[in-house]
């Protein structure tokens, strides 16, 4: 991608520059209940920062305040990049609304867009055109968006969000829509902005995508964040062990002590949760120990580590699929 | 200033010929009735003014609600186009367009009664009468909530503005009412088609060239509450 207006403002080619600082930040709805407690976040150049959260966690809404569209009850958005004057267009963002002017082609879409965040006329039509193949419109890029798919407009609405080259970008669920190999070639693309020092913020379901770029994650529940840390951090706390969640007869008799080598029965209350570090090859020695005891099972789940497992344990729930 | 909304404006029209085409014929077909139906001059002329008002105001607010609500004015906004040349931008590149939609509409209205002189004048006075109604539309569109209550605030202010320009009245030069119409945006444009269809001259627009002018200043200064309120039009 070309340099553009962003360029102009404070080199931010350091990776340790922190672009954005969030203190303490509270929000809440007119009608009162709280959207975001007490929100702490830093993001330097080149990071991958990934938001993960259930439905109705705040994730959206933080993405909007640090995109100044909403004003926090308490706590201070600060950083080099809203203290410039052309802060606004240093930041990209793709949200979940793909709303175009329908009636135009793709590449007349993107085109409005580049010249708006302050891509040079004299530029806009090559930065365009690369996106474009890079990702995968190039076929449509002269067909009226109204006859676009679904996934179609997402990869412009991407491309729109990218096009000026931003030095921040916030992403919205950036792989709904979005087939296989053009979520591959997203994530190239976002690999490549970093790489290039840009930072990104990304509130995702799709854990793949996110085990595959984000270099450190945000667990939010209830508009707390509930966990932080790198990948490798939060996954280290999850251990290398598998579970084993076993729903038995509620009239079972008399548990046994044992269930195979290295296998541990850490919770009873309730399923049987086992853990162990031999993963799914311990199945049938913990099959074996409940027969014979009698236990009548009803069920097993395996949950291996990963960032799905982790995400159960912190806040109770299961990511929806 | 890049002009790109103003620009938009123009390539969205081209994109749709049916509906561009529309918006010629109509005024047409209804400008036509009228005058080969022999209506009276007043009414002709207060029906014209009624329609091209009606027209401007309209097809500012409603779009602009449907865009909003769709989340692309959101978008437009956060790409990086400044609020108030963006209410503006739109509001010149509409006006552009409602004046040329409605040029056939005005020339049917004004044949054989007209000077070239004249018909420029009135073209300038129709421009200018549906740059305020666009920019009247803005500040409509901010106070609606949907696409109904757009429709109906836009009819509301434009036949109340409409009323206070002396549109629906005799007219009366000695009463009070007059310094009303004198300054009210619409009574240039009536007061225009009115001496056009009866052969008359007409007086300096006090009242447009001071709408014309305060109007994009009312704008800018509240651009940032009209900006706001549009985007809750979409976070309902």
């Amino acid at each position: 991608m070309n340099s553009t207006a962003a360029d102009e403002t404070v080199a931010m080619d350091s990776d340790s520059i922190s672009l954005m600082e969030v203190c303490g930040l509270h929000y809440r709805y007119a009608s009162g209940s709280p959207v975001l407690i007490d929100i702490n976040l830093e993001v330097s150049a080149g990071e991958i920062v990934a938001l993960l959260g259930p439905n109705g966690a705040g994730k959206s809404t933080l993405l909007r305040l640090l995109l100044n569209e909403l004003t926090p009850e308490s706590g201070t958005i600060v950083g080099p990049l809203l203290s410039m004057k052309s802060g606004r267009v240093l930041m990209g963002y793709a949200g979940e609304e793909s709303a175009h002017f329908n009636s135009l082609t793709g590449i007349q879409n993107a085109h409005f867009f580049a010249r708006a965040a302050g891509v040079e006329k004299d530029e806009v039509s090559e930065v365009v055109s690369d996106l474009m193949d890079l990702v995968g419109l190039s076929d449509e890029a002269d067909k009226v968006v109204s006859s676009y798919s679904f996934g179609a407009k997402r990869k412009l609405l991407l491309l729109e969000a990218l096009v000026h080259q931003p030095k921040l970008l916030l992403l919205d669920e950036p792989t709904v829509g979005l087939d296989p190999i053009s979520r591959d070639a997203l994530a190239h693309i976002l690999s490549k902005c970093s790489q290039e020092g840009s930072a990104i913020v990304m509130a995702s379901h799709d854990l793949n995508f996110l085990e595959q770029l984000a270099d450190r994650i945000l667990i939010i529940d209830k508009g707390r964040v509930v966990s932080s840390g790198s990948q490798a951090e939060l996954l280290s706390s999850l251990g290398t062990a598998t579970r084993f969640q076993v729903s038995v007869d509620a009239a079972a008799i008399e548990l046994p002590q044992y269930f195979g080598d290295n296998v541990e029965l850490v919770d009873d209350s309730g399923p049987l949760v086992f853990e162990t570090t031999r993963g799914q090859a311990a199945l049938p020695d913990i099959w074996a120990a409940l027969i014979s005891a009698r236990v009548k099972i009803l069920g097993v789940e395996v949950r291996e580590p990963g960032l799905a497992e982790l995400f159960r344990r912190v806040t109770g729930q299961e990511l929806p699929e | 200033m890049k002009l790109l909304v103003a620009a938009m404006e123009f390539r969205l029209a081209l994109a749709r010929p049916r509906l561009l085409a529309l918006n010629v014929m109509v005024p047409v077909a209804l400008v036509l009735a009228i005058s080969l139906g022999g209506a009276p001059v007043f009414h002709a002329a207060a029906v014209y003014t009624v329609l091209f008002t009606l027209f401007g105001t309209f097809g500012s607010s409603i779009p602009l609600v449907r865009d909003a609500e769709s989340g692309l004015f959101g978008r437009i906004i956060r790409a990086g186009v400044p609020r108030s040349h963006f209410l503006l931008e739109r509001a010149v590149g509409g006006s552009a367009i409602d004046a040329l939609q409605l040029l056939p509409a005005l020339t049917i209205a004004t044949l054989g009664s007209i000077s070239l002189n004249e018909w420029i004048r009135a073209v300038l006075v129709l421009w200018s009468s549906v740059w305020i109604a666009n920019l009247l539309g803005n500040l409509v569109a901010a106070v609606a909530r949907s696409l109904a209550e757009t429709a109906l605030f836009s009819a509301v202010a434009a036949l109340l503005l409409l009323h206070f320009s002396g549109v629906f009245r005799t007219p009366s030069p000695q009463s009070s009412w007059a310094v009303v119409e004198t300054l009210s945006p619409f009574q240039a444009l009536h007061e225009t088609l009115f001496a056009v269809l009866v052969g008359t001259s007409t007086e300096v627009p006090l009242g447009l060239v001071l709408w014309v002018l305060v109007l994009p200043t009312v704008t800018v200064l509240l651009a940032r509450p009209i900006t706001r309120s549009l985007r809750a039009t979409r976070d309902g």
